[in-house]
């Protein structure tokens, strides 16, 4: 099979395995819930059927380690793939065990919320995989229209269909950008392959350098409202605090993790050429995304609003590793991606399994949690301190490597910016945990216990916190093998 | 690969074009508001010889049902659009183009069939 330009098309539909599998699984989920009286299934099949795909999907998608094939030149399927795939699958596979009690009590529309979920975790995949402007495009506004209707989904909420629709409008105005720019981007390359727009950029014949630099602005501008990078950032707090905790949590895992897989893909790639006109935008963003998203982060007093604006301060450290991309750079931020996943689960399992039997979520609301359930305070203390980077936890050791992967970069001074505003963020999380240790329990003081799925998936995320802190050598190898076909 | 000034040479009769667009309606209005007679009449407001006078006000609630079936119109509608060009192509492309067709039908049969038992063509 040939495309209109000759060119021949690998049409293997079992590298699409786990995408596929996925989509399959969502419809299944949807007429299972849409069927449920007729086929006289319980609600707890939904999840179950979801976890099942997911775990079919993880396994299809093992099939592919050390290969490097493309489909039909749109996606390619390389060890990142590989990497981001399993990746995405664990967080949505977390997400629902950790959450399905919070799902069945609070969200409206169980077959669509699972199936959109399914859904995003595709979009976000392809993103990782895509290597074509076009593909890594579609695969943004899967994930993105998935999770613009999962943020409205919370019941009883008014603040959930605020957050959807301001999602949904910022949303939109970022991807006019992105395509902007990538028209421009197509203008200057003469392709859509990541590929050929690389050789275009490197040959240096190229006079094209106003288009170059508009379309990197749109592109950069397109990609940092994405990733919630700070001037594009508006939008996150409100989204996160009106969601559901569940896709909050989802919010701040695979939404992040896919745009920094497409970033990597694009700037470790086709842009690469182009660097000195790029270097300094992204590094103007870093410092602006870590500063502004920790100091905002101080006067919070919503947990939700808190973890969104740190969140928007671990994007500035994550844009260092952009800022310098080498093999070396890409692996550490690999490494750090999915420390700071892990860790940003822990706490909002945790956070989650709180609101469950409280039903609050500021963070005077934590007050004497130590007494009341010192397990949980137990394990949202050690993601916080994780997540300021606390030896022994994830966060020290990932943060640790990606700071010095950046200073042999010779960015010394962003790294300098970014150890101080990493202080400023140990004092806002000190204060969730200072509620919970130093203060009395307000109103009732007895000791309750969380669900068993609730134990679970706490008990997993605090298990990871602290593997990758003390025992990193399997991540980091994984981190190592799966950048390396960026940079061949 | 195009230099700069060719590139943007190919789009001069674009810009022309809208530039000369814009004169046209600035100009227009201008005009009209410049030498068109004015008057001001309280009949000027009401309809103009046939039709009958308005009752209530324009903007009345609408039935959300409405943007449902319009929803799914649309699909199908655009799902038309599709297959035009692959009803000519098809033969020659080969049996992959017609299970991709069927497969791309089944999946917004399947979609119509869950928007079917949600109660989505239900006139209540």
């Amino acid at each position: 099979m040939t495309d209109l330009l000759g060119n021949d098309l690998n049409l293997q539909y079992e590298l699409l395995g786990p995408e596929i599998a996925l989509v399959i699984t969502a419809a299944l989920v949807l007429f299972a819930d849409a069927f449920r009286r007729e086929l006289k299934i319980g609600q707890s099949a939904i999840p179950a059927i979801s976890i099942l795909g997911l775990v079919v999907a993880l396994l299809l998608s093992l099939l592919w380690i050390d290969e490097n094939k493309d489909f039909a030149r749109l996606v390619t399927i390389d060890n990142f793939t590989t990497f981001f795939r399993v990746l995405f699958i664990a967080v949505t596979v977390v997400v629902i065990i950790g959450s399905h009690e919070y799902i069945e009590r609070r969200v409206s529309h169980l077959g669509e919320f699972y199936s959109l979920l399914l859904l995003s975790t595709v979009g976000a995949m392809l993103m990782a995989g895509a290597r074509d402007l076009l593909t890594a495009y579609l695969a943004i506004e899967v994930m993105s229209f998935s999770l613009y209707i999962l943020v409205s989904l919370a019941k009883s909420d008014t603040r959930s269909g605020e957050a959807s629709l301001k999602y949904v409008l910022l949303g939109g105005v970022a991807s006019a950008m992105l395509l902007y720019g990538l028209s421009f981007l197509y203008g200057v390359g003469g392709s859509t392959q990541y590929t050929e727009i690389a050789a275009a950029l490197s040959d240096g014949t190229s006079t094209l350098e106003l288009p170059l630099l508009l379309g990197l602005a749109l592109i950069i501008a397109g990609l940092g409202f994405k990733a919630s990078a700070v001037p594009f950032h508006m939008w996150t707090p409100d989204a996160y605090e009106g969601a559901p905790i569940p896709i909050t949590a989802y919010l701040s895992a695979t939404s992040k993790a896919a745009t920094f897989a497409l970033l990597l893909r694009w700037f470790a790639g086709p842009l690469l050429p182009a660097i000195d006109s790029w270097q300094w935008m992204i590094s103007v963003l870093a410092v602006l995304t870590m500063v502004i998203g920790n100091l905002v982060a101080l006067q919070q007093s919503n947990i939700k609003r808190l973890l969104a604006y740190s969140s928007i301060g671990q994007v500035g450290f994550m844009l260092m590793a952009i800022v310098t991309i080498s093999d070396q750079t890409g692996s550490a931020l690999l490494l750090h991606l999915s420390g700071y996943i892990i860790t940003n689960l822990a706490v909002f399992m945790g956070v989650i399994a709180f609101y469950n039997r409280t039903g609050r979520e500021e963070i005077v609301a934590f007050r004497g949690l130590a007494q009341t359930n010192p397990y949980l305070a137990l394990v949202i203390t050690a993601g916080l301190f994780s997540l300021a980077g606390m030896p022994l936890l994830a966060g020290f050791l990932t943060k640790f490597i990606l700071f010095q992967s950046v200073v042999s970069g010779g960015y010394t001074w962003l790294v300098v910016t970014a150890l101080l505003a990493s202080t400023v963020s140990l004092y806002y999380y000190l204060q969730v945990i200072r509620q919970m240790y130093m203060y009395q329990p307000e109103g009732d003081a007895s000791r309750w216990r969380l669900s068993p799925t609730g134990y679970l998936a706490t008990g997993a995320m605090l298990v990871g916190v602290v593997w990758v802190g003390v025992y990193a050598a399997p991540f980091y190898t994984a981190a190592d093998r799966a950048i390396a076909p960026l940079f061949t | 690969m195009l230099p700069t000034d060719q590139l943007f040479s190919d789009y001069v009769p674009v810009l022309i074009a809208s530039i000369a667009g814009f004169i046209l309606v600035i100009s227009a209005l201008i005009g009209s508001r410049l030498l068109a007679p004015f008057s001001e009449e309280r009949e000027k407001g009401t309809t103009y010889e046939c039709g009958m006078l308005p009752l209530r006000r324009a903007s009345t609630n609408v039935g959300n049902r409405f943007y449902l079936y319009g929803i799914l119109f649309i699909i199908f509608d655009v799902e038309a659009v599709f297959i035009f060009p692959w009803v000519l192509t098809f033969v020659g492309v080969g049996p992959l183009a017609y299970w991709t067709m069927v497969t791309f039908v089944a999946i917004l049969g399947l979609g119509l069939a869950y928007a079917w038992k949600k109660g989505a063509l239900q006139w209540r």
